[in-house]
């Protein structure tokens, strides 16, 4: 054989271990009872924020505390130990990533969808039609 | 029907032309291929009259290009906001400066800019390409009638192909049929076709200007190379192709790199995730064509050098273009989605895009392996001393790298195919990124890093077939300073995480042997430096991206303990016009403004006197040092914005921003209330308060109401909401607001409750029917506003940026290297 072609093999063979690396890494998207079953591990969770319960947020020590909403409709207490993202309250869904305790879950990362971040479609406001008289 | 001040014929002219560049390239690739036909079935010369006809529909479709760029910019120009592009991108209040990111925020801008550099470009190779014009040209305009046919936005049945840029905003899908698009004067009549809903505040930044050309630009040379690569398979010339592809594949290297940094430089000054590079979906999918493409350029220098087997340049030739594909259809198709902080508009051409990137693999695979027994085997073994062998080693390591990033990004895309939803439902669960993207792409592809670098170190001095053993003397002075230079810094950056410490050591050798190779062996002899500085650039990139990101240190650290499962936390305290200590600065915000879009805070920075230290308990003496201005960025379309604001030293960049505010004027939030909440209620619901009340909207009694008999508007109304407001202990008090109305005149008063802190106001019936606008208050409880300010201290950033300048110009002369020579050739 050929040293190019043990080089190739070698190759896939390294691109096969960086592929399951990857997926041992990935992390899935899951619900709050997911979460629980896995914990402590680090799972990624698609919910709603809660907008009937308190939103706490304290500076002192930037523990922001809220209930979140999941696609199950399961709510959850969730901490987070950052300051409380811009318009958090406008969003439409948040993508929490962190792990789930006995009490709570505590994000250690929100990705905020907001409501026209990725349509862009507000449309035309028609509603103030100039009634001109003729 | 005439409507009013519609400028309808320049919407039919920008139709027009992008149909004639549609036509131009469609009959660009039937008379270029006529040539394949022919040359097939007789041996004729002839083909002047082709290559006219060829050239000649090219020179409609750049005709139809540039019509279409200049009636855009037209429109955009004089805000004719009666195109749905201009009003979506453009308003009057917009810095005309930013008119060029107007025209390529939205997707179908993206995409001329795009069809555009590979019109100039295509040029170029009509004057330059010679023998290869036919194949090449042939499969550029092939390119191009895709791009071109995402811009058509004409309808076949109810399949759309493309969208236009020139679309009215009465002729959109949803308008179509409403009585306003009657009317013939709308434009006067419809008071939100005066403005434009402007471009996007986080786009009107320099950088924004020059990446997405620089970026296209780039992506264009990556085309090229392709169009050598399969020209050369369809005409069985295995070799020839890469002398002219090379220079095209070094300007690709140079451009397509110096783009993606710039979307780095962009990220880092514009926006607050606290770095250049985040791993992002985005960012990824235009750094592998580059990597693929690198290894590609390095490929083909073997086949030059060495007539070696040509299979594996073709290949990643091929693959590099295809991935420019694959990025274009990861990043406008929508499908990243939740994974990627970017904001992606799905315009409904996925059908397109797929059509794409689906008829150049599926096309050029299948070229490339039915001609798999004709490519020429190499030679003769490649020596284990010779350069070929670890350029080919090297090129390998870059195709790994660049296939470990696609797996992680494609993450979304692997989720459509054997997702829970997907066509073969494998996974219980949808797979998400990984958790802690830096993590895991530093732990893969930190090692792959160690494998290039140093193989770019010692490359040079490595001879083509066999190197004498004389090497070792030639690197080894290099190999000595790099040592003693290296040591010193792992122990003056304390840098102990072995990884780091040896990526640390091999790109300091990069660029010690590049130097030395420079000077000893080029001479600084221009034409010839190209290799030497693009290494020695890419060398310094790296240890620039490793001191400043492994040892990026957060200075603006609260002390304060919460609980075991929080680490200390990166967000200082700010008070207003108190100062606080940051090691080894202290801080003080003393003011804040509005500017334009941007709520912009100022807040200086202190040094102690050399005279005083730090631990006396006396506070020691401060003088000014410097005042960074971070901001909020106030926008209402993709939600605030917080923009850092850094200081640059030679050594180090002292970054910060402010990572939460209360946005009331200051003013205001001096005052004695709070942040004023806002709730909306019918009869029978409750709100929460302040997290310690509950408000309940009982009942609204109508006192007073008088109707004009003549023209049935009320005249003269009094209302009054009762709401209870019960406190967590069970408390209940009762409360009543009023309203007011006289004539068209509100009149409403706000109703103080003492003991508890509280004021009310009853703002009216809110739009849907039924429902109450009610806002509250609560007492501030004296202490002073206060901003949360993260601070970073980047150190030895310029770098990076120095290191991305040297590669640049080193690229750009390895170009220049192979234009001198040909010209030279040209003239004997």
């Amino acid at each position: 054989m050929k040293k190019t072609q043990i080089v190739l093999l070698l190759v896939i063979a390294i691109m096969i271990g960086a592929l399951l690396v990857t997926l041992e890494d990935a992390s899935v998207y899951a619900t709050f009872e997911i979460a629980e079953k896995q914990k402590p591990e680090t799972v990624t969770v698609v919910a709603k924020v809660d907008l009937n319960n308190p939103i706490k947020f304290d500076p002192k020590t930037t523990l922001l505390t809220f209930k979140a909403i999941d696609k199950d409709g399961e709510s959850r207490s969730v901490v987070y130990n950052q300051p409380k993202p811009m318009d958090f309250e406008r969003s439409e869904e948040i993508t929490l990533t962190g792990h789930s305790t006995d009490i709570n879950f505590v994000a250690t990362e929100i990705l905020m969808k907001c409501p026209s971040k990725y349509t862009d479609d507000e449309g035309l406001d028609t509603t103030g039609i100039y009634s001109i008289n003729s | 029907m005439d409507y009013i001040g519609e400028h309808s014929l320049i919407s039919f002219l920008g139709r027009a032309s992008v149909a004639l560049s549609f036509a131009g390239a469609v009959a660009t690739v039937f008379f270029y291929s006529l040539y394949f036909f022919r040359s097939k079935n007789k041996k004729t010369n002839d083909h002047r009259g082709i290559k006219s006809a060829g050239r000649l529909s090219f020179a409609f479709h750049s005709i139809g290009v540039f019509g279409t760029i200049a009636i855009l910019f037209t429109a955009l120009f004089n805000h004719w906001f009666e195109f749905d592009y201009v009003w979506r991108h453009s308003s009057l209040e917009m810095p005309m400066k930013y008119i060029a990111s107007c025209f390529w925020e939205g997707q179908e801008g993206s995409f001329l800019l795009w069809t555009t550099w590979h019109v100039i470009l295509g040029w170029v190779l009509v004057g330059t390409a010679k023998k290869w014009e036919f194949g090449t040209l042939m499969l550029l305009a092939m390119v191009q009638v895709f791009l071109t046919s995402m811009l058509l936005g004409i309808y076949i049945g109810d399949l759309k192909i493309g969208s236009s840029p020139f679309i009215l905003i009465r002729e959109l899908p949803e308008n179509i049929g409403l009585p306003w698009t009657e009317l013939r004067d709308y434009l006067i009549r419809l008071p939100s076709l005066r403005n434009g809903q402007g471009l996007n505040p986080l786009l009107q930044n320099y950088w924004m200007v020059i990446h997405p050309p620089t970026l296209f630009l780039g992506f264009a040379s990556v085309t090229i190379p392709f169009l050598f690569a399969l020209t050369g398979i369809l005409e069985k010339k295995y070799y020839e192709w890469v002398i002219p592809a090379l220079p095209w594949t070094f300007f690709g290297i140079s451009i397509l790199g110096t783009g993606v940094l710039m979307g780095g430089a962009w990220a880092y000054e514009a926006l607050s995730f606290g770095g250049f590079w985040a791993w992002d979906p985005v960012e990824n999918s235009s750094l592998v064509p580059w990597l693929t493409l690198v290894a590609a350029g390095h490929l083909m220098m073997i086949v030059k050098h060495k007539k070696s087997a040509p299979a594996t340049a073709l290949f990643l030739t091929i693959l590099s273009f295809l991935l420019v594909l694959y990025s274009t259809f990861l990043t406008r198709s929508g499908i990243l989605g939740e994974t990627s902080v970017h904001a992606f508009v799905d315009l409904g051409l996925n059908g397109q895009l797929i059509a794409f990137l689906g008829f150049f693999s599926i096309g050029s695979i299948f070229i490339y392996l039915f001609h798999w027994k004709k490519y020429p085997k190499s030679p003769s073994e490649e020596a284990f001393s010779s350069r070929e062998f670890w350029m080919f080693i090297g090129s390998m390591t870059l195709l790994i790298s660049a296939a470990q990033i696609t797996f992680s990004t494609s993450i979304p895309v692997l989720n459509k195919f054997i997702g829970p939803e997907g066509l073969l439902p494998i996974l219980g669960n949808s797979m998400a990124p990984p958790a802690d993207a830096a993590k895991h792409f530093n732990s893969l592809q930190i090692p792959l890093a160690l494998v290039i670098t140093s193989l770019l170190a010692i490359g040079p001095f490595l001879r083509w077939k066999e190197t004498p053993s004389a090497l070792f003397k030639r690197i080894l002075p290099s190999f000595i300073i790099t040592i003693l230079i290296s040591a010193l810094c792992v122990w003056g950056l304390k840098l102990y995480n072995p990884l780091y410490a040896a990526l640390l050591f091999v790109s300091i050798f990069g660029v010690f042997s590049n130097a030395d190779y420079w000077i000893r062996i080029v001479r600084g002899r221009w034409t010839s430096s190209g290799m030497a500085l693009a290494h020695l650039g890419f060398s310094m990139v790296l240890i620039g991206a490793l001191i400043s990101n492994g040892k990026k240190e957060a200075i603006s650290t609260n002390a304060t303990y919460i609980h075991e499962d929080f680490p200390s936390n990166e967000n200082i305290l700010l008070p207003l016009n108190d100062t606080v200590s940051m090691y080894p600065y202290y801080v003080s915000w003393r003011n804040e403004r509005t500017e334009g879009h941007n709520r912009v805070f100022d807040v200086d920075f202190y040094e102690t006197k050399e005279s005083s230290t730090w631990n006396d308990f006396k506070r020691p003496e401060l003088k000014p040092s410097f005042t960074l201005n971070p901001f909020i960025q106030i926008n209402d379309r993709m939600g605030n914005v917080r923009e850092p604001s850094t200081k640059h030293f030679w050594n180090r960049d002292v970054y910060t921003y402010i990572s939460y505010a209360d946005l009331r004027p200051l003013n205001e939030k001096n005052g004695d209330w709070s942040d004023p909440m806002e709730a909306v209620l019918e009869s029978g619901e409750e709100v929460f308060l302040f997290n310690e009340y509950l408000l309940y909207c009982d009942t609204l009694n109508v006192q007073n109401a008088s109707i004009n008999q003549n023209s049935g508007e009320i005249e003269h109304l009094d209302l009054e909401l009762e709401l209870i407001l019960k406190s967590m202990n069970g408390d209940e008090t009762d409360l009543t607001l009023p309203y007011h109305l006289d004539g068209n005149e509100a009149h409403t008063s706000e109703v103080e409750l003492e003991e508890k802190g509280l004021k009310f106001r009853f703002d009216g019936v809110a739009t849907a029917e039924g429902k109450f606008n009610i806002t509250a208050w609560e007492k501030n409880n004296g202490d002073p506003p206060f901003v949360l300010l993260q601070a970073f201290i980047f150190p030895y950033i310029n770098l990076l940026w120095l290191g991305s300048i040297l590669m640049g110009i080193g690229t750009l002369l390895a170009v220049w290297k192979r234009v001198y020579r040909a010209i030279n050739e040209n003239r004997k």
